[in-house]
């Protein structure tokens, strides 16, 4: 498979620590597996841990483009802020396909604003990215006011789990919260993510037939 | 309407430190949060600001750390359970209010979430801010301060500094720091209740029911005195109060150090390197033991006595320069234990870097 077929554009959205970043790493990888052509942007201004910048250099030595700062690079970070990068502004006029990464909560997703022609781009989908463990989004009514609260919202992402004590049942029990949001809300599940081993267990599909993506974890080498 | 309980029975959930924090002082039955915006402290007040509303709980933002400082004493003043969190030169600046809380003996709460200093630093971690937080400000530490090493630990001592600072009346400090904030582990929140843990009332300290001087005595609230005498005989008493409690409130971890040459003393998230270290070393044959001080105010003396009775050498592990081997020295003054220094100030301190120095240190 080559880079012609129709481009794929996504921005990972979600509730701070809901594993945006890591959904966004694994999705970016798995589509330059595919032979595509990616840009994978980091669209945090926000937070000084936790970001894409530590693991910059590793993942585009996988093959994809990084838009990120260093962590060298920054300055006044956490309660001041940082700039947008140039290039990150632009990144939705990149050909081939571009993979966002939109930090810190319903106040970060606001950066998305930022990025030229957010507004109008055909292909741009908003995912949602939840994990049902965390309490602010652990049961269907939570995770309703949370979509109202993030605006514009096309898909929603199972990334049920915790940490290393993460199991298949947990997982099973975010696709139900999920696939009952879905159905509430009619923003649909795009899929279920899972760490290598549990996504193995799992198959192809969850139990409420969400396609499985499994992932490798990264963030824990991002703390700064 | 608000909902009555926070967290019905208990659930495992995954959570960063900050928003631990959060829940536990909905769990500890918290009216009322004061604060200012500061890194790494700042999703405690976001998290705060959006679970308060659902429970019936309060917020306000102070213009300051000072203001955000005295405010909570305001607060904890009209019987409520108020409390703040800050970071750094935060910290510095509610030094004042800490000061007036000792003074008063006013059961303020306060997070402390240190990052690297001296000054602004940076935002990130460090354990720089012990000295301040044990003893600092105009007085004479006559603080209660919890330091934390898990998000397990995060959510329990934050329910028991509420209930330590409305029994005893100190000031009471949970001791975290920029990684524990922005750290995602995994804990069960629980309700308190539930555990058997029973929850200490708050009181007002004005306003009382009853005539001031015949039905009860007067409140009189002061932290300013006209003579050295007066105020002498107040804090001798406050120092008396404080001795008699402090075997009661310290805390501590210990493990190995029966037939140790070496004891690794570590505290808060450097604690952790240093357990994993420690029994590595023991796998390998080494008699290394730890110790953990959870209370840096007051300090475990008794044990750490015993301790260092037992062993020929401390090694102290921590994220500044010999802030914990200062209380640690006078704790345990008199004493012949050798303290040799891991001291990284500003800098997160691996499992590894122990295990070199420790072997370097036994041959």
């Amino acid at each position: 498979m080559t880079g012609d077929s129709a481009r794929i554009v996504e921005a990972y959205t979600g509730e701070y620590a809901s594993g945006k970043s890591e959904v966004a790493i694994n999705r970016a990888l798995g589509l330059a597996r595919e032979g595509r052509p990616v840009t994978l942007v980091d669209l945090d201004i926000v937070e000084p841990c936790y970001t894409l910048r530590p693991l910059k250099k590793t993942l585009a030595a996988k093959g994809i483009t990084v838009l990120a700062w260093e962590t060298g690079q920054v300055g006044g970070l956490g309660e001041t802020g940082n700039i947008l990068r140039a290039e990150n502004r632009w990144a939705l006029k990149r050909p081939g396909d571009v993979v966002l990464d939109v930090g810190y909560g319903v106040e970060g997703a606001k950066t998305l604003n930022l990025l030229e022609g957010a507004g109008t781009d055909p292909d741009l989908r908003v995912l949602l990215v939840i994990n049902i463990a965390r309490p602010m989004t652990g049961s269907v009514e939570d995770i309703l006011v949370y979509i109202k609260q993030m605006g514009r919202v096309d898909g929603l992402i199972n990334n049920t789990h915790l940490g290393d004590e993460t199991s298949v049942e947990i997982i099973q029990q975010g696709a139900r919260v999920l696939a009952e949001a879905a159905r509430r809300s009619g923003i649909p599940v795009v899929a279920t993510t899972a760490v290598r081993e549990l996504a193995a267990l799992i198959g192809p599909k969850d139990c409420r037939g969400h396609p499985v993506r499994a992932i490798d974890r990264y963030m824990p080498g991002a703390f700064w | 309407m608000p909902k009555d309980k926070p967290i019905e029975g208990e659930k495992r959930v995954f959570m960063t430190g900050n928003e631990v924090v959060a829940w536990a002082a909905l769990a500890a039955d918290a009216d009322i949060m004061f604060g200012y915006p500061i890194t790494p402290q700042n999703e405690i007040m976001h998290y705060w600001t959006r679970l308060a509303p659902k429970f019936g709980r309060d917020f306000l933002q102070t213009e300051d750390e000072l203001s955000a400082g005295f405010t909570t004493l305001g607060g904890v003043l009209a019987g409520r359970k108020a409390f703040t969190a800050t970071a750094g030169p935060g910290n510095t600046l509610m030094q004042e209010p800490m000061s007036m809380a000792e003074a008063m003996r006013l059961p303020m709460v306060a997070i402390i979430t240190q990052r690297g200093g001296p000054s602004t630093g940076t935002v990130i971690y460090s354990q720089q801010e012990v000295t301040m937080t044990t003893l600092g400000g105009n007085g004479e530490g006559m603080r209660i301060v919890y330091s934390t090493a898990t998000h397990q630990e995060l959510f329990d001592y934050t329910i028991k500094a509420f209930n330590a600072a409305w029994k005893y009346r100190f000031p009471t400090f949970v001791l975290g720091d920029g990684y524990q904030s922005k750290m995602r582990e995994s804990l069960t929140i629980y309700d308190p209740a539930e555990r058997g843990i029973a929850i200490v009332p708050p009181e007002p300290y004005f306003g009382k029911p009853g005539v001031p001087g015949v039905d009860r005595p007067p409140s009189q609230l002061r932290n300013t005195y006209n003579m050295e005498e007066e105020l002498y005989e107040v804090v001798e008493h406050y120092l008396e109060d404080y001795a008699k409690v402090a075997p009661e409130v310290a805390e501590y971890h210990a493990h190995y150090v029966d037939d140790a040459d070496l004891v690794v003393v570590a505290h808060g998230v450097v604690a952790r390197a240093a357990l994993m270290a420690v029994k590595e070393l023991r796998e390998d044959g080494y008699k290394v033991g730890y110790f953990r001080p959870v209370t840096l105010r007051p300090l475990p003396e008794k044990e750490l006595r015993e301790v260092a009775g037992r062993t020929k050498k401390f090694l102290v592990a921590e994220s500044a320069n010999g802030q914990l081997a200062r209380l640690l020295k006078e704790g345990a003054y008199g004493c012949t234990t050798e303290m040799l220094p891991l001291f990284r100030p500003g800098m997160g301190i691996t499992p590894e870097e122990v295990i070199a120095e420790a072997k370097k240190i036994l041959g």
